[in-house]
């Protein structure tokens, strides 16, 4: 697996990992903000997949239909609709994309649900790696706490009941985040993770992170020349909206 | 009709079940006692009316059977349905689409029907899938590795019709031609009909690709219904005869 740069797209691209309530969302923003106010042409990706996917895929998870099988080629599905209609473009068109979390989040919760890890990176294999990938390491009960403590309502899936971890729901969160992070710090070498200490205040860590990115992207190639278009609301990321929903 | 399925008492073993890559995580495949056989082949084949025929006489002669197609799972049958209507999914997107409605059916319907000890007649398999994703570009070892889900099938017979046959069935059936069987979302040629010969010839080759790597029987399907199918009848009782599988050997401890 190659990166965009190395396969030679004029954008790049940025993703953050790491476990819910690890605050890797507020450090996006504040990195986007910063890209923003120096001109550059950068979007930051929401996510926003067709109707057709996103229809199965809320009711599968309603209904509780999906196996580990399923819900990794439904999201590989998801994941697959983003890319070739959202990602690809802007990277051809040369922008800074950021993403709040890529593969490596699937990777990380198909293994932990039982599926081969090589059958999982194959089937991701149609994707380029990030240029950057920061993964925010917070302990994790620092990372329990702010996500328990905020929102005590846990949907199935996020909280990894299907696997049949603890019948509570809080309680299968806990021992399925932990076994997310495992597998994160496994990967963190592999994937060369920019590993960011997410116990240190906000601002402290969104200087590395800002340091990080310009050293290792030649931010100035990414100019933009013409006015920016009215800012469409993107919905504030903030702590007001819990980070969870991007999770399942 | 009366072709008579033999129970030998002798029972030629037929391979342990295995599946043909990573499989489906937790699934114990010694559980799976029934049979699976596939028909495949295009629109037009003939395929249904050999099902049909099929499950009359294996019904007739006391098994139970299941009938199984794509694009049937409760998880996305309906959302496959609808991208049909419009072209707007990508290629990659798609053939995840497809492998997800694959893979719901194998553990809903395939598998519990196999444990129960059926005969799983499946109108269409994984090979129809990677052969339309294989005409479109995509890499022939990814779908390896998607596809290594599926279950090894007992039997895979592929009806194989010329594609000058095809286009004269299809027309004579609905007097008009099929977007995605044309294969018009690959542009080969704005005239559907042509469109329709050259997709389907370049849909043969990748059959005959698979068929190296899969090697399943290549069934001449430009012949009467009853000639085919009798040829049907046959292979499929030999591998009935065969059906006790191997049960893993059981030692006392000691």
């Amino acid at each position: 697996m190659k990166t965009f740069a190395e396969l030679g797209f004029p954008g790049r691209l940025i993703a953050v990992e790491g476990l819910d309530g690890s605050g890797k969302t507020t450090q996006i923003y504040l990195l986007k903000r910063w890209l923003e106010t120096r001109g550059l042409k950068v979007y930051f990706s929401e996510w926003n997949s067709s109707e057709l996917v996103k229809s199965a895929t809320s009711r599968a998870k309603k209904l509780q239909l999906l196996t580990p099988t399923t819900f990794s080629l439904i999201h590989a599905t998801d994941f697959a609709d983003r890319y070739e209609r959202h990602l690809l473009p802007l990277l051809r068109a040369g922008f800074l994309v950021l993403c709040d979390r890529y593969i490596f989040t699937a990777f990380a919760r198909d293994v932990v649900r039982g599926c081969p890890a090589e059958w999982v990176r194959g089937i991701y294999s149609f994707a380029a790696l990030p240029d950057v990938t920061f993964f925010f390491k917070a302990d994790l009960e620092v990372s329990l706490r702010r996500i328990l403590d905020t929102r005590p309502v846990l949907k199935f899936y996020e909280a990894g009941m299907d696997l049949g971890l603890s019948p509570d729901p809080q309680e299968s969160f806990r021992l399925f985040q932990g076994r997310l992070l495992q597998q994160y710090l496994d990967m963190a070498d592999e994937f060369k993770f920019e590993v960011i200490d997410a116990n240190q205040p906000v601002e402290v860590q969104q200087a590395v992170v800002r340091r990080i990115v310009s050293r290792r992207i030649k931010l100035a190639q990414f100019k933009c020349n013409r006015p920016r278009p009215v800012a469409v609301a993107h919905g504030a990321v903030g702590k007001t909206e819990p980070v969870t929903q991007q999770v399942e | 009709m009366k072709s008579k399925i033999k129970s030998s008492s002798i029972s030629r073993a037929l391979p342990p079940r295995r599946f043909y890559g990573h499989g489906i995580p937790g699934v114990n495949l010694d559980d799976l006692v029934g049979t699976l056989i596939v028909i495949e082949g295009a629109d037009g084949s003939g395929r249904s009316t050999q099902i049909t025929k099929l499950v009359d006489w294996l019904e007739s002669h006391g098994y139970a059977t299941t009938r199984v197609g794509l694009k049937g799972s409760n998880l996305v049958g309906a959302e496959l349905a609808k991208a049909q209507q419009g072209n707007i999914l990508s290629r990659t997107t798609l053939a995840l689409f497809y492998a997800t409605d694959f893979a719901d059916q194998l553990e809903n319907t395939i598998m519990p029907a196999l444990r129960a000890g059926f005969i799983v007649l499946a109108d269409r398999y994984i090979y129809t899938l990677m052969a339309r994703d294989m005409v479109r570009g995509m890499d022939e070892a990814w779908l390896k590795n998607l596809y290594g889900i599926a279950l090894v099938p007992d039997a895979v017979f592929y009806l194989n019709v010329a594609p000058e046959e095809l286009v004269q069935r299809a027309l004579f059936k609905n007097a008009a031609l099929d977007y995605w069987e044309s294969g018009m979302d690959i542009g080969l040629s704005r005239d559907m009909f042509d469109s329709f010969l050259k997709y389907q010839a370049a849909m043969q080759r990748a059959f005959r690709r698979l068929q190296t790597i899969y090697g399943f029987a290549v069934i001449d399907g430009n012949r009467p219904v009853e000639t085919i199918n009798r040829e049907l009848r046959q292979q499929i009782s030999a591998v009935l005869r065969g059906r006790v599988r191997p049960r893993p050997t059981w030692r006392k401890s000691r």
